[in-house]
C-alpha cells in the first residue's frame, strides 16, 4: 500500500458529507448501539433479586434462565405472550384508526373546497400538543362507571345511564383514546404529502382523457401510499412503547400490554426479565422501520425544483359541503376542546366529584398553601408555587434547546443522509437515526442515565443537570427533525448546489445562501414537533429529572400519586397553553406550517 | 474491503466499550461502619453546624414540614425530598449504579428490595442517633425504624352500618364478587412482600377456612395461600392504581353499591372529615385486620453531610422531629417516648391484629408471589 496515494485518496474523500457523516455515526453510535449491547448484555446477568428464582445462583452469575422463562414455561403465557398480543392488537387499531382520521381530515383539507381550512388545521394538531394521558383522564371522567365507585363519571351523572365495563376501560377506550392522540401524526404527514404532488403529473392525465376516478386511483393514490404506510408504522411503534394509558384504563378490567409488563419488572426488581421485553419492543419497531424503508425506497424522485408543485384544482364538495364540514367541526371540538375543558374545570373545583356551581373555586390556582381549605394540600396555588413554576420554566428550557439541537442536528444529518444517498454510509446513518425512535422512552432513560450519569473519559457526569435532560431528549427526537431535513432536502435538486459549486462556493457559502433560505420554513417546522414533545414528555424523563430539575410534567406525577388531582389537571393545562402560545408565535414569526414539519 | 474491516473494528470497539460502561458489578464501596466508633454527640453536632445542610429523601410528604422545623430549629439547611416507593428504590439503585451519592438520609419503605439492592452493596448504613438508643426497642434498631405504617380493609358506613366482614376468606365470596378493590401487585412492592407471608403462613390460612365455613379448603393450588390469591383475583378484582382513590371510592356518599377496600393505606382516613368520606376500617377480620410494613431511616454510605445526617436521624426519631405524623392515624412510632394518636388505637393493639412479613422469607419468595399474581390475573 503506497502511502502518499492513501493519503491522496483519504483528502478527496473529505468533502463535508463524509466528515458529517463520520462525526454523527461516532456519536449515534455511542448514545444508541452502546446502550444496545449493555442492554443485551443485561438479559443474561442474574441481578440480586432474581437470583432467588434461579436456584444456586447468585448475583452477577451469567445465565439463560431469564430468556427461558419469558419465552417458555407455564408463565410465558400470562406474562408475555397475552400482553404482546394485546400490544400488537392494539397498536394496529391504533394506526389504522388513527389513519382513516388523519388521512381523511388531510385529503379535505388539501384536496377539497372544505371551509375554514386554517381552523380545522390548528385544531387538528392539538390532541398531540396534549399529554396522552389527559385524554384517559378525560375519558375516565366522562364514562367511568360504577365498577370503580366513587363519584359518577359524567356521563351517568347527566343521563343515569350505566355504561358497560368494555365500554369505560380496556382495550375499547385504550384503542379510541391512543387513536385520537395520534391521528394529527397522520393528518400532518399525509397532508404534506398531498400537498407535493406535482399538479403537472394529474394535469397530463386529464390532457391524455383520464377521468376524476382514475386520476385518484393510479395517479394520487400510489404517490401517496409511501406516506400512507410510513404514517402506520410510524404510529405502530409509538404504540408500543406507551405505558400511562394502558396502565390507566386497562387496571380495572385487568388488560396488560407489553408496557405494564416492563414496569412490573422494574417493580419487582427484575432488570434481567425487563431488559428482554424492552428489546422485544424495540425489535417490533425495527420490523416496522424496515418495513418502511422497503415502502419508501421505491419511491423514485421527489424533486420539485422551485420547492412546490402547483396544485390541482379542488375537489368540490357539492351539496355535501355543509354536513361534512359540520361533521369535521364537531368531531374536532370535541376530541380537542371537551378534553380539555374536562380537565380546566377539575382545576376549578374545590372538592373532587361535586359538580355544583358553588364549589368553583380559584384556589388551587391563586390560593395561599393551606390545610384546610378543600383538600387541605398544604401547596400554594399553582400560578403563585414557587416549584411548580420553576418546573415549568425548566420545562420551557429544555423545549427550546432540545429544538434547537434537533433542528440543527437533524438537518445536517438529513442533509447528509441525502447527499450520500445510495452509498452505505447513507443506510447506516438513517438507520442508527432513527433507533433512538424505537426504544421505549421507558427503557430509553434508565439506558441514558447508566451512559452518563458517571464520568466517562473526557465527559465528566452530567447527573443531576438539565443537560443530561437535553441531551436524552434530543437524541430521543432527533428522527423527527431527520426527516424533516431529509424530506427538505430531497425537495432541491443537486443541481442547485453543483452550480453553486462550480463558482467556487465554499461548503458553509452553499447552506446559508441556497439550501437553507430554500427550505427555511421546513427548518423551523422542524424546529418545533421537538419543541412540543420534549414539553409533554413524561416517561423519558422520569428517570433523569432529579428533584432540583423537576419538569412540568414529572411535578404532576407528584401530585397525581397523592391524589391531588386539581394541580395536576391544573398543570397540564398549563403545559398546552403554553405550548399553543409558542406555537401561535413562531407561526406568525416565523410563517411557519406545522404540516411541513415532518417531512412528507 | 478495507471499509468492512474499519467497520468490524469500530463496533468490535464499541461492544468492549458496552463491556466496561453500564455497571461493571462494583458498587459504593463499605462506607466507615456508623455506629462502631464511639462518638461524642456535641462534636458532631459542630461539625453539622460546619457542614450546614442535609438532604433528605423520603416516601412520606409529611417530611417537608419536618424539613422546615428542622431548619428553623438547627440553622441546618435541610433539602427535602418526596419520591413514591417504587421511584425511591429506582432513583437510589441508578444513583448506586452510578457511583453518586446526592442524598444523606433516606425514608424507605420496601424492606426486602432495600436489603439486597441498597444496605448489602454498602450503599445505605444504618445509624442509631441517641434518641433512638433512648427510645427505641433493641429489636428495632437495627434497620432502624421510622416508623410503622398499616394496610386495613375498609367499608362503606353509609351502606354497611355494620361491619360486614368476619374472615378474609369472605373476599372471595360471589357476594362481593367484583367489588374488591386492591392496588395492583404489579406496581408495587409492598403488596408483593406481604402477600408472601400469606404463603408463608398458608396453614392458618387454611385453618381459618375450615373455621369459617366447616368444611375442608379444596386446594387446586400448592397451598392454601396461593389457593387464595387465586380466588381473590378471579373474583373478578378491580385493580387500581392508587390507595388514595380507594379510600375515595369505597367511602364517597351516595352509592347504590360501594366497593369494598383490600390492603389499602389507614393513613388515608385522615381525609374523612375533609372529603366527607363514610368509610371505616374493618377490626374482626380473622385471621388478621391488615397488615404492616417499617419505614426505616437509613443514613447513605457515602454521605456528602455525615454528621448533619446524623443530627437529622436524632432530630427525625425525637418525639419533636415527629411531631408532623404525630397528628394522624396510620403512622406508629417506634420510639416507645413519643405520644400516640389520641383517636386510633394504640400501636400494641394494631400489632397483635396485624402481620407482617418476614423479611428474608419475603426477598426470596416475592418474585415467585409475583409470577403467581401475573398469572391468575391474565384473562383466558
Amino acid at each position: 500500500m503506497n502511502l502518499p496515494f492513501l493519503f491522496r485518496r483519504a483528502r478527496s474523500r473529505l468533502n463535508p458529507e463524509s466528515v458529517l457523516s463520520f462525526v454523527f455515526m461516532l456519536f449515534l453510535a455511542y448514545v444508541v448501539v452502546l446502550p444496545l449491547f449493555v442492554m443485551v448484555r443485561e438479559t443474561f446477568i442474574v441481578h440480586p433479586m432474581e437470583r432467588f428464582q434461579i436456584p444456586g445462583s447468585k448475583a452477577g452469575d451469567y445465565t439463560l434462565a431469564h430468556w427461558l422463562k419469558v419465552l417458555t414455561g407455564e408463565l410465558a403465557w400470562g406474562a408475555f405472550y397475552k400482553p404482546l398480543i394485546n400490544t400488537l392488537i392494539v397498536s394496529s387499531l391504533i394506526s389504522f384508526l388513527s389513519l382513516l382520521i388523519g388521512g381523511g381530515l388531510a385529503w379535505l383539507v388539501v384536496r377539497t373546497d372544505l371551509p375554514w381550512k386554517k381552523l380545522v388545521s390548528n385544531l387538528a394538531i392539538i390532541p398531540y400538543i396534549m399529554p396522552s394521558w389527559s385524554l384517559a383522564l378525560a375519558w375516565i371522567t366522562l364514562f367511568k362507571n360504577q365498577r370503580v365507585g366513587g363519584s359518577l363519571g359524567l356521563f351517568e351523572y347527566l343521563t343515569g345511564i350505566s355504561l358497560p365495563n368494555w365500554f369505560s376501560y380496556g382495550m375499547f377506550p385504550i384503542v379510541i383514546t391512543l387513536s385520537l392522540h395520534y391521528f394529527p401524526f397522520s393528518f400532518m404527514l399525509i397532508g404534506g404529502a398531498l400537498r407535493n404532488i406535482d399538479s403537472q403529473l394529474e394535469e397530463s392525465a386529464e390532457l391524455l382523457g383520464a377521468n376524476r376516478q382514475q386520476i385518484l386511483r393510479k395517479i394520487v393514490f400510489p404517490l401517496v401510499a409511501p406516506i400512507i404506510f410510513s404514517s402506520f408504522l410510524l404510529t405502530f411503534s409509538r404504540g408500543i412503547g406507551t405505558f400511562g394509558t394502558p396502565a390507566f384504563l386497562g387496571g380495572p378490567v385487568r388488560f396488560y400490554m407489553l408496557s405494564t409488563m416492563l414496569y412490573a419488572n422494574i417493580v419487582g426488581q427484575r432488570p434481567g426479565l425487563g431488559y428482554i421485553i424492552t428489546l422485544v419492543m424495540i425489535l417490533f419497531g425495527a420490523l416496522v422501520l424496515y418495513m418502511d424503508q422497503r415502502m419508501l425506497g421505491e419511491r423514485k424522485s421527489f424533486v420539485t425544483i422551485s420547492g412546490k408543485g402547483g396544485m390541482s384544482a379542488p375537489f368540490h364538495l357539492g351539496s355535501a359541503r355543509t354536513v361534512v364540514t359540520l361533521s369535521v367541526l364537531v368531531f374536532l371540538f370535541l376530541v380537542t376542546v371537551i378534553p380539555f375543558f374536562i380537565l380546566a374545570i377539575e382545576s376549578f373545583m374545590l372538592f373532587p366529584g361535586n359538580y355544583s356551581l358553588s364549589n368553583l373555586s380559584l384556589h388551587y390556582w391563586i390560593g395561599p398553601a393551606s390545610q384546610t381549605i378543600g383538600i387541605g394540600s398544604s401547596e400554594a396555588g399553582i400560578l403563585r408555587n414557587a416549584a411548580i413554576l420553576k418546573a415549568l420554566w425548566n420545562s420551557v428550557q429544555l423545549g427550546i434547546l432540545v429544538a434547537l439541537i434537533c433542528g440543527i442536528g437533524g438537518s445536517l444529518i438529513g442533509y447528509t443522509i441525502v447527499r450520500t444517498r445510495g452509498t452505505w454510509k447513507c443506510s447506516l446513518l438513517d438507520q442508527l437515526s432513527f433507533i433512538p425512535y424505537l426504544i421505549p422512552s421507558i427503557g430509553f432513560g434508565a439506558i441514558f442515565l447508566a451512559l452518563f450519569a458517571v464520568p466517562r473519559g473526557p465527559i465528566p457526569s452530567l447527573y443531576g443537570t438539565l443537560t443530561l435532560l437535553v441531551l436524552a431528549a434530543s437524541v430521543k427526537y432527533l428522527p423527527y427533525s431527520t426527516r424533516a431535513g431529509k424530506g427538505a432536502i430531497l425537495q432541491i435538486g443537486p443541481e442547485l448546489e453543483e452550480a453553486a459549486i462550480m463558482s467556487g462556493a465554499p461548503w458553509v457559502t452553499r447552506i446559508g445562501r441556497i439550501i437553507f433560505p430554500l427550505q427555511k420554513a421546513a427548518f423551523f417546522s422542524g424546529l418545533l414537533l421537538p419543541f412540543i414533545s420534549a414539553m409533554r414528555e413524561l416517561s423519558l424523563v422520569v428517570l433523569l429529572a432529579t428533584p432540583g430539575t423537576d419538569l412540568a410534567t414529572t411535578i404532576t406525577v407528584k401530585f397525581t400519586d397523592r391524589g391531588w388531582y386539581p394541580y395536576t389537571n391544573g398543570i397540564m393545562v398549563l403545559i398546552v397553553l403554553t405550548i399553543l402560545l409558542i406555537t401561535a408565535v413562531s407561526r406568525k414569526l416565523m410563517k411557519t406550517d406545522l404540516a411541513k414539519g415532518i417531512g412528507g | 474491503m478495507c471499509k468492512k474491516l474499519i467497520w468490524v473494528g469500530v463496533l468490535f470497539g464499541i461492544f468492549l466499550l458496552s463491556l466496561y460502561a453500564g455497571g461493571s458489578g462494583e458498587t459504593a464501596k463499605q462506607g466507615p461502619s456508623m455506629a462502631a466508633k464511639p462518638e461524642v454527640w456535641s462534636e458532631v453536632v459542630a461539625a453539622a453546624q460546619k457542614e450546614g445542610k442535609v438532604v433528605v429523601y423520603a416516601t412520606t410528604s409529611r417530611i417537608t414540614l419536618a424539613a422546615e422545623n428542622f431548619t428553623k430549629k438547627t440553622g441546618i439547611k435541610a433539602d427535602a425530598h418526596r419520591l413514591s416507593e417504587v421511584e425511591l428504590i429506582e432513583r437510589l439503585n441508578k444513583e448506586a449504579a452510578s457511583g453518586i451519592t446526592a442524598a444523606d438520609v433516606v425514608l424507605i419503605e420496601d424492606y426486602p428490595s432495600m436489603m439486597e439492592t441498597l444496605v448489602k452493596p454498602g450503599y445505605l448504613v444504618n445509624y442509631i442517633p441517641p434518641s433512638a438508643r433512648e427510645g427505641v426497642p433493641k429489636e428495632y434498631q437495627t434497620p432502624l425504624v421510622f416508623a410503622f405504617v398499616n394496610r386495613i380493609f375498609g367499608y362503606n358506613t353509609e351502606k354497611y352500618p355494620k361491619d360486614p366482614f368476619q374472615s378474609i376468606w369472605d373476599f372471595t365470596l360471589p357476594e362481593w364478587k367484583g367489588r374488591v378493590m386492591i392496588r395492583d401487585l404489579v406496581i408495587t412492592g409492598e403488596h408483593q412482600n406481604a402477600f408472601t407471608e400469606l404463603i408463608r403462613r398458608s396453614d392458618e390460612l387454611e385453618k381459618e377456612y375450615q373455621r369459617r365455613f366447616g368444611k375442608p379448603l379444596e386446594k387446586t393450588e400448592k397451598n392454601a395461600g396461593y389457593e387464595f390469591m387465586k380466588r381473590l383475583v378471579q373474583n373478578d378484582i378491580i385493580l387500581m392504581k392508587s390507595d388514595t382513590t380507594i379510600a375515595e371510592s369505597v367511602g364517597k356518599r351516595g352509592q347504590a353499591d360501594p366497593p369494598v377496600g383490600f390492603f389499602y393505606v389507614f393513613s388515608k382516613h385522615r381525609d374523612i372529615p375533609k372529603k366527607n368520606l363514610a368509610l371505616a376500617y374493618s377490626p374482626n377480620i380473622k385471621p388478621f385486620i391488615g397488615y404492616y410494613y417499617g419505614m426505616y431511616l437509613q443514613l447513605t454510605g457515602k454521605a456528602k453531610n455525615p454528621n448533619a445526617a446524623k443530627v437529622l436521624a436524632d432530630y427525625l426519631i425525637s418525639p419533636e422531629g415527629y411531631k408532623p405524623w404525630s397528628d394522624e392515624m396510620g403512622f406508629y412510632s417506634a420510639n416507645t417516648k413519643v405520644p400516640p394518636y389520641p383517636d386510633d388505637k394504640p400501636w400494641s393493639w394494631w400489632k397483635e391484629h396485624l402481620w407482617t412479613y418476614d423479611p428474608t422469607y419475603a426477598a426470596e419468595h416475592r418474585g415467585e408471589v409475583l409470577d403467581a399474581w401475573i398469572k391468575y390475573v391474565q384473562k383466558k
